[in-house]
């Protein structure tokens, strides 16, 4: 049951963030930007600027050019050899293609010549294909051969899911880590630094009180914040959800139980503002890559999908993305429940353990 | 009667100078403290000063030794004692964001009664900024503020920890002349303090404290006498500070 004291104080943690407006309209407005950039890009791509040199002027090349240009990912520019490289050098151009003297149907295969930067490998990865498909499509189309494989995607779920839905999840919980992070070790330094938990604790009030407080206000103050990205994308960017939001908040609650224990952690093992920065960083970071947040898990290198999977933020963004996405229930995910239930543990236990309260005086 | 009573505390902590070793901070204080009294702790910087005020008021653990206010005892009910004393710090940091009445209903929710905060902050001369927020408060401002915070149960005891340091003449007057009046109320005041002239003006008794023990405890003219018999051979009616009130006059300037 909660006292009075707990309720007055989490009423005056929430006033007090309230009344920092900049703070407030700073860690709405990222979020909101970056999803509504990606909302109203989900359209047509913009083409790829393609420079070519074509040496051999030939039917089959202007046919093969032809064919590039119907494709839209293709923004074919004529080009003679000096200029393509100066602009590729210049970086105007990502790439080149240099169709070599007699390309004629009758002719041995032509070596075209595809000039890229070869460090940007997910470029190439994603045009090269496209190329060759091409020039397979004009191959068939000569000699008249028939393609002996089509493959074609059907989605078993009959849903369309774009980045904006893989995005959203993702996006949330980076932003519920960040805040439950700064709420409570960051907090903790900094009243501990200015004396302010010295001053509150030569009143009757047990730790008990103070974390209570600052769990139900940042828990009060998560939700919202959540709540308005949340509704931003539904309404405005016109985001589908298919699961319980029931269930989707639950997940929530827990995450930011998960991380304000873990931020009190960091704030225990921090001795000063500088070291709670650079603790927060070390946690933050490796999360932020390795989560999921922006790209699926699965594009990282195969041995660190074991360690990915056991990060706080993994666990978060899984279950609200299978909740959002795939409208698992809470008996479905209750693994990752029992994860996140860990985290709470051995947030508790370090904290507990690494902060002692009789000697926030020192 | 003594309201608070201390036996033989002891602090401990590792030794910053030397691998492993510890140190005594506190080491063998014993003091009674009567009810109603002006009680002063003087010392030079990290002779415990404040930690035997922490240790009093619940804030430090009490490695040995006891100590009791009003008959309870520190360690077994900290949270019991916390209920009857009044603290003002060293330092004198609020929460950003809020107002001084604010501040003051908070505190008071800390001890679940309700304070008129007006009344409270007229107490200590700052009814005027009532609205504005401690960060904008000078720094005698911030002390008195300070006192109005320790009120607000109501207490027994009133701890104060270098409560003029860094004042003006005038602010420092201005404080004195509050911590008499409350006094003179029937609370029991225990302060700290670098400035002789405030111990000799303010307390009914001393203790002089030096590496973590007190070496001399008495009245002030008692201390005088034992201590420091002999009379200057130019005797001057006051002191330089007398002068500066003199010119300068007694109202507050903050």
């Amino acid at each position: 049951m909660l006292t009075q004291k707990q309720l007055y104080l989490t009423k005056v943690f929430i006033q007090i963030f309230l009344r920092n407006k900049q703070y407030i309209i700073f860690s709405l407005i990222l979020p909101m930007v970056i999803l509504g950039i990606v909302a109203f890009n989900e359209g047509d791509e913009d083409p790829i600027d393609i420079g070519i040199v074509d040496k051999s002027n030939t039917i089959l090349s202007q046919q093969f050019i032809s064919r590039l240009s119907e494709n839209n990912l293709f923004n074919i520019i004529i080009k003679n050899e000096n200029s393509l490289k100066d602009d590729l050098i210049s970086g105007k151009l990502k790439a080149g293609l240099v169709i070599p003297n007699g390309m004629t149907a009758k002719s041995r295969a032509a070596d075209i010549k595809l000039l890229v930067d070869r460090s940007d490998i997910q470029f190439i990865q994603t045009i090269q294909p496209i190329l060759n498909n091409s020039l397979l499509e004009i191959e068939r189309e000569l000699t008249k051969a028939e393609p002996l494989f089509i493959l074609s995607l059907e989605d078993i779920k009959s849903r369309s899911l774009s980045y904006i839905n893989f995005l959203l999840p993702g996006i949330m919980a980076f932003m519920l880590m960040n805040l439950s992070i700064a709420g409570s070790g960051f907090n903790v330094v900094e009243f501990r630094r200015r004396g302010i938990l010295k001053r509150l604790f030569v009143t009757p009030i047990k730790p008990i009180d103070f974390v209570t407080s600052i769990v139900l206000a940042r828990m009060a103050i998560v939700i919202a914040q959540l709540t308005i990205i949340f509704s931003f994308a539904l309404f405005v960017l016109d985001v589908e959800v298919v699961g319980s939001l029931l269930t989707f908040y639950f997940m929530i609650m827990t995450g930011i139980l998960m991380f304000l224990t873990l931020g009190f952690s960091i704030g225990s093992l921090a001795k000063s503002q500088e070291s709670v920065g650079v603790l927060a960083s070390i946690f933050i970071y490796p999360q932020l890559a390795l989560s999921g947040v922006f790209f699926p898990v699965e594009s990282l290198p195969e041995f660190i999908h074991p360690i990915a999977a056991l990060l706080p933020l993994s666990i978060l963004v899984e279950s609200m993305r299978l909740v959002a996405n795939e409208g698992l229930t809470f008996f479905e995910l209750y693994s990752n429940f029992i994860g996140m239930v860990l985290w709470i543990m051995i947030g508790t236990f370090i904290s507990t353990k690494l902060f002692i309260w009789k000697e926030v005086a020192g | 009667m003594a309201i608070i009573k201390a036996n033989n505390l002891i602090k401990t902590y590792a030794d910053p100078d030397s691998n492993g070793k510890k140190f005594n901070a506190v080491d063998g204080v014993s003091l009674s403290i009567h009810t109603g009294e002006i009680f002063g702790i003087l010392g030079p910087n990290g002779a415990g000063k404040t930690t035997t005020l922490e240790m009093l008021e619940g804030l430090k653990d009490i490695d040995a030794g006891s100590a009791s206010i009003n008959s309870i005892d520190i360690s077994k009910n900290p949270y019991k004692v916390k209920e009857f004393i009044g603290v003002q710090l060293q330092a004198n940091e609020y929460f950003d964001n809020m107002t001084l009445s604010e501040l003051l209903n908070l505190f008071s929710a800390l001890y679940n009664k309700k304070n008129d905060s007006l009344s409270l902050l007229k107490k200590v001369n700052l009814t005027d900024k009532a609205n504005s927020y401690a960060n904008e408060l000078s720094g005698g401002q911030k002390q008195r503020f300070s006192i109005a915070c320790a009120l607000v149960n109501d207490p027994l005891v009133l701890f104060l920890d270098e409560p003029t340091t860094g004042l003006d003449p005038q602010a420092k007057r201005s404080l004195w002349d509050l911590i008499m009046n409350l006094n003179n109320l029937g609370m029991t005041i225990i302060l700290t303090t670098h400035n002789m002239e405030e111990a000799q003006n303010l307390c009914d008794r001393i203790a002089i404290m030096d590496y973590g023990k007190i070496i001399a405890e008495d009245t002030p003219r008692e201390l005088i006498s034992k201590h420091a018999p002999e009379r200057q051979k130019e005797v001057v009616s006051g002191n330089m500070e007398d002068v500066f009130m003199a010119l300068t006059g007694h109202g507050l300037r903050d």
